[in-house]
């Protein structure tokens, strides 16, 4: 029975002396592991959704190598509810290699203008979690987990329609200048037009529409006046000087509308 | 008389003996622990705490070992063993619970699955109790077979 039990107390400690060993080499590798996270790029999509290109630099300099590494970002509004998700797998970074993954996460516009109108005129915020995981050093499977606030600017941000000026066109027309303004505090340029409808209150009909094309780069202003043309017999310069008008937007990324503006 | 004589020195080398390999014992895991510590400086800030626990491990440990060895050829060999195995399941259980331990760090939180480790260290816990019931049942049987009480 000596032998055994011998054997067996030699084979204990070697197999603890190998798990210290590989328990502190592996503790001693996360000082050679550095992750850093690059400038988001904001592009568009062939079928018009912005995309966040997120570079992630990671450099393995550790004794171990790095798998299934599976980055994964949500992004939600401030109500929590989903708005996009995707994730990046990569199978295998070997140590002593720098990595850059592209994560790239696609965020439909029309979808985020759905759940509330506050992302087209109001600079707001976006949650987005960011969830990395890996298998280090092939024992130890490890996560990172973070919550990231992303500013979120408003394509049309303080957009205003001013009160409307009338002047005679012509005996039986009567001219109508809207000052419209807004301000592209988006990531992409807009391109597009912008339709303001006329609003008969008392009638409940459409007296006039007039359309304009927008073409504004990002961090710009825009500040146009808007022509309509109202046919005299329909309105009365005295009694119509309150009602509303309907605008609706449509740009290569998302179609919005009716914005409904009361004037007077 | 004479055997008296010749017991006496044969206890004192005996116990001499069981010092100095409990020392070298002892020495041969401080220094372990003395190397490993440094590796493991990375730990100490994502994980407060972990440099004290480790430190209360390793002198409990090292006490059992001193304890086992000074008791060699007695029955409380195989208790202090027994109790080194068993501390060290019992202080992975508590320390480590259900295998997850979650830090934050800056403004993320790192979550890391100790569980295969877990396992193999209580692995390696539960064959270091085999052995100390073995050596047990083996001091019993010699005993058994020379007449002599426990």
């Amino acid at each position: 029975m000596n032998v055994p039990i011998r054997m067996l107390g030699i084979a204990t400690s070697i197999f603890w002396i190998i798990l210290i060993g590989f328990f502190a080499s592996a503790a001693y590798s996360i000082k050679d592991l550095n992750f850093d996270f690059g400038e988001p790029q904001f592009t568009t999509t062939p079928i018009n959704d912005l995309m966040f290109s997120i570079p992630v630099y990671i450099d393995n300099q550790g004794y171990y190598s790095l798998k299934a590494l599976n980055l994964t970002t949500v992004f939600s509004d401030a109500e929590g509810a989903e708005l996009s998700s995707s994730s990046t797998f990569v199978p295998v970074i070997p140590h002593g290699q720098n990595t850059t993954i592209v994560h790239n996460v696609t965020l439909s516009i029309n979808d985020i203008t759905e759940k509330g109108q506050q992302y087209l005129f109001n600079d707001s915020s976006l949650n987005c979690m960011v969830v990395a995981g890996l298998n280090f050093a092939e024992l130890l499977p490890t996560q990172l987990s973070m919550n990231v606030t992303y500013p979120w600017g408003a394509p049309f941000y303080g957009f205003s329609l001013g009160q409307p000026t009338f002047t005679s066109a012509d005996l039986s027309h009567v001219g109508v200048s809207v000052p419209l303004s807004f301000e592209n505090h988006a990531a992409f340029d807009l391109a597009g037009n912008i339709t303001v409808e006329f609003f008969d209150d008392d009638a409940g009909s459409v007296l006039t529409e007039s359309q304009i094309e927008l073409n504004v780069p990002k961090q710009t202003r825009y500040a146009e006046t808007l022509e309509l043309v109202i046919p005299l017999n329909a309105v009365s310069l005295s009694t119509k000087q309150s009602g509303h008008f309907n605008v609706y937007f449509s740009t290569s990324m998302f179609e919005y509308g009716p914005l409904v503006i009361p004037y007077g | 008389m004479d055997n008296a004589k010749i017991a006496r020195p044969n206890k004192v080398k005996d116990i001499a003996f069981r010092i100095a390999k409990a020392t070298l014992k002892a020495t041969f895991v401080y220094l372990l622990y003395f190397f490993a510590v440094p590796l493991l400086t990375p730990l100490f800030g994502l994980i407060p705490g972990i440099m004290e626990t480790i430190q209360v491990f390793v002198t409990v440990y090292i006490m059992l070992m001193i304890l086992g060895d000074l008791t060699e050829r007695t029955i409380f060999h195989c208790f202090f063993n027994a109790a080194r195995a068993l501390f060290i399941v019992a202080y992975m259980v508590f320390s480590v619970g259900d295998g997850l331990i979650s830090v934050p760090v800056d403004n993320f939180t790192l979550t890391v699955n100790l569980s295969i480790l877990y396992t193999i260290t209580a692995l390696l816990g539960l064959l270091g109790l085999a052995k100390a019931i073995m050596e047990a049942v083996r001091f019993m049987s010699e005993r058994a077979e020379g007449g002599l009480k426990p």
